[in-house]
């Protein structure tokens, strides 16, 4: 993989939130620093409890920090008010949950199309958009369909169709392969891997290695820490035929 | 233009997907709106018939009542006449009293005797039969309707045989009967005085000069209907007169201005307990709405933490929550004024005694605003605390599906331990969720309130009933219980659908605690019972402080005049 | 490349040698590509030796490994019932790097965490190969199912490298 833009989308400098009072404090993010370029994917493995959704939940701007810096495209993030965190929210990151979470009474178009119509898009350009992404990941068929009709792996991709409505700077991913079975991961892994080639800057929880293993960046956490990164791109592993025992 | 069609799409779905509740929603507003509208409505009853009256009859400006006779009669008539701004006159006319028998009943009556031509001012019009001719009397609508009588029957004054000529109604008093209402001059067979306590029930009948004269078993009094060129101005005149009078054989002067007051008289009772039902029956509106709205947070938690991660404002969001409550609100607001505009012409018939078709009442367009305000002030209500909670929860919370979770509460779990299992589940139960039981305990205080209310008033008819008319049936009283029925039945309705809502969301929240308590062993008996002690645990201090304040409510009602 | 695969291929009809390599890469996809070609010949040589199959030059052809005609013998053909019978599976757990760690963390020869840090970004980088040629591969391809195997068997012993990790820093920190 060619190496990545210098162009830094997200950094964090001293991150942290904690939970609780002194006897119970609970440090669920500390002190993480992370620099993400654009049209990079980051993976971010470590056990349950580990923080790490929480760490996605603060780069998406779900969540407050107690202290320290997070920068969007040159914006700080945790300084926001509400509203402008809302507006950060629709144009500038795309956020993909584990429990897809789109809107049951809204059919798969209808909810890709949500944040270009939150966006105060027309809504007949937010229908064409909308279509086009749910093309894109291969939904077309199924643009009229409630997410009760479609299965896990369907509702994740138009969830993931949703995250790029509105052509977010970062796309950040909460487990997103939590809650499917292995065809379904396959799926997601699939456009995943399409996205990274079209150049979208990723950002993945994760602790499915499969997923990991398709990003540019690996990076361990534990007790709300950063403690090893891995860098995956350049050079191939060598012989595959050797392990599948083909060799002697 | 993008977010206006999102909030109608998600409203519009989310109506879609429960429509019992959503019908709950607007029935429940409905009571409230339609029976003020009802109130509105009859505001304008009285008024409008009298002017309506007074314009067929050519009704006077002032009617003065003399006491005298002979000499000093017609002093006193010049000298009326004589007064600045009097343009035209009618009479004047004897007055004697008289007592009326027609069929099985009996009653007293003021007996005015009239000229066969039309009178200048104050000519009563006819709504049955012809006007007076010897033997023959014209009587007042109301009056004829509760004696049961109708133009060419025959009744007796004093004993003596007429026959019905006609049936007329007359702007210069008000009817049956409050025809003592603005003042008037009464004697029967003493010397002439004005009376301290006229009886209820005086009626009022037309019959000629020479019949009147005939019928008069002590001395007569006359009546003078004066026109003047300001009418405006009747008032003025008729308190300067009251003012001036030394002695009691002065004239009695009532302006129009009075009269009118006394026709809407009539119909304020009826309105009072309208507006006062209303109020009753909107806190009751408000209460059970926000049960309503309360009940399916949950779901709504979730989406509104999915809203806000894709990128909805706080204010995106509560607007999402209250459309669907509004547009339902203005719905019910529309039904209720549909179904109080067609109510109302059942419930106008003490106009009776006026000129006025009982047809459609008088909806003006601030009073259709008001009703409109005050259903989406109901829906605001309920609908604005949750709303902004809401949208100030964390998103990620809000994802996470925890419905607010219950505040854990040590010293209701130590102390239910002690209780039997069926109350120790209530107890439980009802204090997970402490405001939806004072909500239950509030709905039941207002219905208590209402129902007591209502039986005070009862008690208080019947005492004045019985102080009565000389038995016979007083229109006005038969018509506020009427309308009292009405909102008696509208609370119940309302009541219950309040009973029904609240067992709704109670149910719906110990889903799961009630199943635990199944697997842990406890009977369905003992969980049904559980559910419904916490219902009945806040209805109790509720239904207590009901009656205070229904004793207080009627009190407050009927001050304002008795 | 191991003798019973090459005996299973002649089972259907005697083929030409080109013809079972063929057959062999189409079942493999890129990693028989990978394969050495001459592999094949040699352990037909094999097996002719050991009397499992018997060759025959093609009529009219040059005498090359490549254009003989191989065939099942009798005794070759019941190699391969017993074979398509058996069912022994790899061994479950690399018992190689486990005594690896064992014997570096007791002779404090080198820090085991280092060896599976190491070990498991190996298995990373490999892992995302397999994937890619798995993604690469038709749907319903034969080849991808073996990739498939591939993937899951390195995410597997990525899960047990990760227990290692967690075991070994424990090891490391005695509470």
């Amino acid at each position: 993989m060619s190496e990545t833009a210098d162009t830094v989308v997200l950094r964090t400098r001293e991150l942290r939130k904690t939970y609780g009072s002194q006897a119970a404090l609970v440090r669920a993010v500390d002190g993480i620093e992370l620099d993400v370029a654009s049209g990079e994917t980051v993976a971010v493995m470590g056990p349950s409890g580990c923080g790490k959704s929480t760490l996605l939940h603060l780069l998406g701007g779900l969540d407050r920090p107690t202290g320290g810096e997070i920068w969007l495209a040159g914006r700080r993030v945790d300084r926001m008010s509400e509203k402008a965190l809302a507006r950060m929210r629709r144009d500038a990151v795309g956020f993909v949950f584990q429990a897809f979470h789109l809107m049951d009474e809204l059919t798969a178009v209808e909810n890709v199309e949500l944040p270009a119509l939150l966006d105060g898009r027309p809504p007949r350009a937010a229908r064409r958009r909308a279509a086009g992404l749910l093309e894109r990941v291969g939904l077309a068929d199924r643009a009229g369909f409630l997410p009760a009709a479609l299965s896990g792996g369907q509702r994740q991709r138009v969830a993931i169709a949703r995250a790029l409505a509105n052509e977010p700077l970062v796309v950040l991913a909460d487990e997103p392969t939590g809650n499917l079975d292995s065809a379904a991961t396959v799926e997601v892994l699939r456009l995943f891997e399409d996205l990274h080639v079209a150049g979208q800057t990723l950002v993945i929880v994760t602790h499915d290695s499969r997923i990991a293993a398709t990003a540019d960046r690996m990076i361990s956490m534990r007790d709300g820490a950063f403690i090893d990164e891995t860098r995956l791109t350049g050079g191939t592993s060598g012989n595959l035929a050797g392990l599948a025992g083909l060799e002697g | 233009m993008g977010k206006v069609l999102l909030i109608c799409r998600l409203a519009a779905r989310d109506l879609r997907r429960r429509p019992a509740q959503a019908c709950l929603l607007l029935l429940v507003i409905m009571a409230a709106t339609a029976t003020l509208t009802l109130g509105l409505a009859l505001r304008g009853v009285a008024s409008q018939p009298y002017e309506r009256t007074r314009a067929a009859t050519n009704g006077p400006d002032v009617v003065a009542t003399i006491g005298t006779s002979g000499q000093q009669l017609s002093a006193q008539v010049r000298a009326l006449l004589g007064t600045p701004g009097v343009t035209g006159h009618g009479g004047p006319y004897p007055v004697a009293s008289a007592v009326v028998r027609a069929g099985s009943r009996t009653a007293v009556a003021v007996a005015e005797g009239r000229d066969p031509v039309p009178a200048p001012v104050d000519q009563p019009a006819l709504t049955q039969g012809r006007w007076v001719r010897p033997g023959g009397v014209v009587i007042e609508r109301a009056f004829a309707d509760a004696l049961g009588v109708s133009a060419g029957d025959r009744i007796t004054l004093n004993g003596r045989p007429f026959s019905v000529a006609g049936i007329a109604v007359t702007a210069a008093s008000p009817p049956y009967p409050d025809f003592c209402e603005a003042g008037c001059y009464f004697s029967v067979g003493n010397a002439p005085g004005a009376v301290t306590n006229p009886p209820s029930g005086l009626g009022l009948i037309w019959l000629t000069q020479a019949d009147a004269r005939a019928l008069a078993t002590g001395p007569l009094a006359y009546v003078l209907n004066l026109t003047l060129a300001n009418p405006a101005g009747a008032q003025a005149l008729a308190t300067r007169y009251d003012n001036a009078r030394a002695h009691t054989d002065k004239p009695v002067l009532t302006s129009w201005q009075d009269l009118r007051a006394a026709d809407a008289f009539m119909a304020q009772d009826a309105q009072r307990i309208l507006m006062a039902g209303s109020w009753v029956l909107g806190v009751l509106a408000v209460a059970t709405v926000a049960v309503l709205v309360a009940g399916r947070m949950a779901e709504r938690t979730r989406r509104v933490g999915l809203l806000k991660a894709v990128g909805g404002t706080p204010g995106l969001v509560a607007a999402v929550l209250l459309a669907e409550n509004l547009v339902l609100a203005l719905a019910a607001a529309g039904a209720g004024l549909g179904a109080g505009w067609l109510a109302a012409p059942l419930l106008t018939s003490p106009g009776a005694g006026l000129a006025g078709t009982p047809g459609a009442p008088s909806l003006t367009l601030p009073d259709a605003g008001l009703v409109v305000a005050v259903a989406l002030a109901v829906a605001l209500a309920a609908t604005l605390v949750p709303a902004i909670r809401a949208a100030r929860t964390s998103t990620v919370s809000a994802l996470a599906d925890a419905a607010r979770a219950p505040r854990r509460r040590a010293w209701v779990t130590a102390a239910s331990a002690w209780l039997p299992v069926p109350l120790l589940l209530g107890t439980r139960l009802a204090a997970r969720r402490p405001r939806r039981a004072a909500l239950g305990a509030a709905s039941i205080a207002v219905t208590v309130t209402g129902i007591v209310a209502v039986l005070a008033y009862h008690a208080h008819a019947g005492q004045q009933s019985d102080a009565g008319s000389g038995g016979l049936p007083n229109p006005l009283l038969g018509h506020d219980q009427q309308i009292l029925f009405v909102v008696t039945a509208v609370l119940g309705a309302l009541a219950g659908l309040n009973a029904i809502v609240t067992a709704w969301a109670t149910v719906l929240d110990a889903r799961h605690s009630s199943a635990l308590a199944r697997a842990l062993g406890a009977t369905p008996q003992q969980v049904s019972a559980g559910i419904s002690v916490a219902q009945v645990l806040p209805a109790l201090p509720g239904a207590v402080a009901g009656i205070p304040l229904g004793i207080g409510l009627f009190a407050v009602a009927s001050s304002d005049g008795g | 490349m191991q003798q019973e695969v090459v005996l299973a291929l002649l089972a259907k009809e005697p083929s030409h040698g080109y013809q079972l390599r063929a057959r062999l890469r189409q079942a493999l996809g890129p990693l028989g590509d990978a394969m050495n070609a001459g592999q094949v010949y040699v352990t037909l040589t094999r097996l002719e030796k050991a009397g499992l199959v018997t060759s025959e030059p093609s009529p009219g052809l040059p005498d090359r490994p490549d254009r003989k005609v191989y065939e099942l013998t009798p005794t070759g053909q019941q190699r391969v019932t017993d074979w398509l019978a058996e069912v022994g599976w790899p061994g479950p757990a690399p018992a190689e790097f486990h005594l690896k760690l064992v014997a570096a963390a007791s002779a404090r020869l080198a820090d085991p965490l280092t060896i599976v840090d190491v070990q498991r970004r190996e298995l990373f980088r490999r892992l995302r190969d397999a994937q890619r040629a798995a993604m690469d591969e038709p749907d319903g391809s034969d080849a991808g199912l073996l990739l498939e195997g591939l993937v899951l068997r390195l995410q597997a012993d990525l899960r047990w490298l990760e227990a290692c990790e967690r075991h070994w820093t424990g090891r490391k920190e005695p509470r």
